[in-house]
């Protein structure tokens, strides 16, 4: 019985552990930047209780925090898969953009067939998109070794040019004004969760993929293998793994999550590609992954609490007239306490 | 002077016109790479620069206030980096990255507290070509090196300053000894983390000048993401230089003639759709690396945090 007791103990301490830091970066970056609003002269309680509770005061808050989620949580396991095998996927940007390409090409060119077979075809052609545009830079880092970084982020400039094409010449709806296809085949169209406020689908798959990621990773050989390349690539290429193959996939793998969140946001809320869609969640994706410090348990946890902020921001915005930015500076220093406290740790 | 000789000269001038921001922040990214810095806010930090220096030039009226404004605050993200870096020996990427966030986030957020949300945003006035005396009157060359901007000329000055400061001084051969192996320049008596300190500094100082030479050169105000990546392709092209200001000089010369040629081709009309001439920048920059990959080399240490106390390097 004390046994358990001082076990039950140990894991609590170990929560608080974990937790306390996270706890301090959130306190000091909101106390920085509510220091800066008083001086500016915003009322700083109401914008806070805006940014916080937006999410929890009406259902389409909580709609609108569910459907910010999903591409975020989608966006940070793209960023924190290769990030597990050590290396880094600035594009998840162009992921989706070209996943949601392919979602949309699939819907509108077969737009008659019933959901039975569209549905499944439009998901697996944003997947399977979004991992061949991150295959590019994954090959070209297998086979000539170079920087992902850069690469990845190369690719998302070139499908800004890619969805505006698509957008103005193939599939324009030239009653839109802002470049936009003509929408999907209502077979394409992912069946309502709840129906008022409209929540789609696209959450089961995003929580779904969270989960097979996680217990992939965690769970079996494979993943073994990628935890151990991305802790010492040199120590597990003498063991025998083959850390250039890891690399390739782990990237691919974001890629396809990333090409997913393409295809949910087409399928799932637009109904048709819209330039400009993928919106700042690239940014948001990589923040949170940084957060949870790649731990893949972690990351659909702080990915809501980035949603609840985001979506607070928004209504800020509206409401107080109190520019977004703040919020995102506000998240970038919790950020960069949370990394602090591990240089605070180690001391 | 014949039509294609006038077409050249344009073309000339433009590219020249161009190279500008690219020079800046690769050599900017040379020099904290030389010592073992290699910063991925480029992007961020440029920027934060063209925001800052638009309003800088808007709210007292002259350009130099505005690039004195967007170097210092290109400053201040560079010892920003050396800290979390040098100081705190915390990860290049991650903090690159996340000052990289903070840059972004910054560069619209002034525009909107100073200026405030409006359609049509404010103009500020042009950096106006300073016409060298005598030089410029040289038939071709004249109208295309000495009848240019400040910056043109002083991108051109820096090139030259850094190549013989890195190759010809021992100052420099003690900066590049850092970046390749700290541990035998600490021995020798170098001083690793001021070099880091400084070279970051400056490094930022000179990205973001090339942003604020965006809004004064090529728009008059500022727009949300108008550095369009010439930030990461700074890196790209820091690699291609082989890390050397000679070099990159020369790349800086080639990316601003494929920005200049997509520009061209695209107001002749060619048939290809303009979207896809608005990608060469990019794919230019892919191929470059792996031209890069196979026969340029970096400095040893880079991306590395040194640790004095550590016995083995890395």
């Amino acid at each position: 019985m004390s046994e358990q007791t001082t076990e039950l103990g140990h894991s609590i301490k170990a929560l608080a552990d974990t937790l306390i830091p996270y706890i301090l970066a959130v306190v000091a970056a909101f106390a920085a930047v509510g220091i800066f609003f008083a001086a500016v002269g915003f009322d700083v309680l109401q914008a806070y209780s805006t940014i916080l509770f937006t999410s929890f005061r009406t259902p389409n808050g909580f709609v609108q925090t569910l459907l910010k989620y999903v591409p975020l949580l989608l966006q940070a396991l793209a960023f924190t898969v290769p990030l597990t095998a050590g290396k880094f996927n600035i594009g998840g940007e162009g992921q989706l953009i070209v996943g949601a390409i392919g979602a949309a090409a699939v819907g509108i060119m077969f737009s008659g067939l019933p959901m039975l077979l569209l549905l499944p075809m439009v998901i697996l052609a944003g997947i399977v998109f979004g991992g061949f545009w991150a295959a590019i830079p994954a090959w070209l880092l297998y086979r000539f070794g170079i920087n992902e970084i850069l690469t990845t982020v190369m690719m998302n400039f070139i499908s800004f040019s890619l969805i505006d094409y698509v957008a103005t010449e193939i599939w324009r709806d030239p009653t839109a004004g802002h470049p936009t296809t003509v929408p999907i085949g209502a077979g394409g169209e992912f069946p309502l969760l709840v129906a008022k406020p409209p929540l789609n689908s696209g959450i089961v798959l995003a929580l779904a993929a969270a989960v097979i990621v996680y217990v992939y990773v965690n769970r079996t050989p494979g993943g073994y293998d990628l935890v151990a390349t991305g802790a010492n690539a040199r120590a597990s290429r003498v063991f025998g793994i083959n850390v250039r193959v890891m690399f390739l996939l782990s990237l691919i793998v974001g890629g396809a999550l990333a090409g997913l969140s393409g295809a949910i946001e087409v399928a799932g809320v637009h109904h048709r590609l819209i330039e400009g869609l993928q919106s700042n969640f690239l940014l948001l994706g990589i923040i949170i992954g940084l957060m949870a410090r790649g731990n893949l348990l972690a990351v659909p946890f702080v990915a809501f609490f980035i949603a609840v902020l985001e979506v607070g921001a928004s209504a800020m915005q509206r409401t107080m007239m109190i520019p977004v930015e703040f919020v995102f500076i506000v998240e970038a220093l919790i950020l960069l306490f949370v990394l602090l406290s591990d240089v605070v740790r180690r001391r | 002077m014949d039509q294609f000789q006038m077409q050249f000269v344009s073309f000339a001038r433009l590219v020249m016109l161009a190279m500008v921001p690219y020079v800046l922040a690769s050599q900017g990214t040379m020099l904290g790479g030389r010592t073992g810095l290699f910063s991925v806010s480029q992007e961020g930090i440029m920027l934060v620069g063209a925001s800052l220096g638009f309003l800088g030039a808007y709210l007292y009226g002259s350009l130099v206030y505005g690039m004195l404004l967007a170097m210092f605050v290109g400053g201040l993200f560079g010892l920003a980096l050396a800290y979390f870096t040098t100081t705190l020996k915390m990860n290049q990427f991650v903090i690159g990255l996340s000052l990289f966030f903070i840059g972004l986030g910054l560069s619209t957020l002034f525009p909107k507290i100073v200026i405030g949300v409006t359609l049509q945003p404010p103009l500020i006035p042009t950096l106006p070509d300073v016409p060298i005396p005598g030089l410029s009157q040289i038939p071709i060359l004249g109208d295309i090196f000495f009848n240019q901007n400040v910056l043109v000329y002083f991108a051109i000055l820096l090139s030259i300053f850094l190549y013989y400061l890195l190759y010809k001084t021992s100052i420099g051969l003690e900066l590049r000894s850092v970046g390749e192996n700290p541990k035998a320049a600490d021995s020798l008596g170098v001083n690793v983390s001021v070099m880091r300190y400084v070279t970051a500094i400056v490094g930022g100082m000179l990205m973001g000048l090339a942003g604020a030479y965006l809004p004064m050169v090529y728009t008059g105000t500022f727009t949300q993401g108008m550095v369009q990546g010439r930030g990461w392709i700074a890196i790209a092209l820091t690699f291609f230089g082989g890390w050397s200001p000679h070099l990159i000089f020369l790349g800086a010369l080639f990316f601003a003639g494929v920005e200049i040629l997509a520009l061209r081709v695209q107001v002749a009309g060619v048939g290809v759709p303009y979207q896809f001439l608005l990608t060469l920048p990019y794919i230019a920059t892919i191929l470059v690396m792996i031209f890069a990959s196979r026969r340029v080399r970096a400095p040893a240490f880079l991306g590395q945090n040194y640790d004095r106390e550590k016995r083995t390097l890395s």
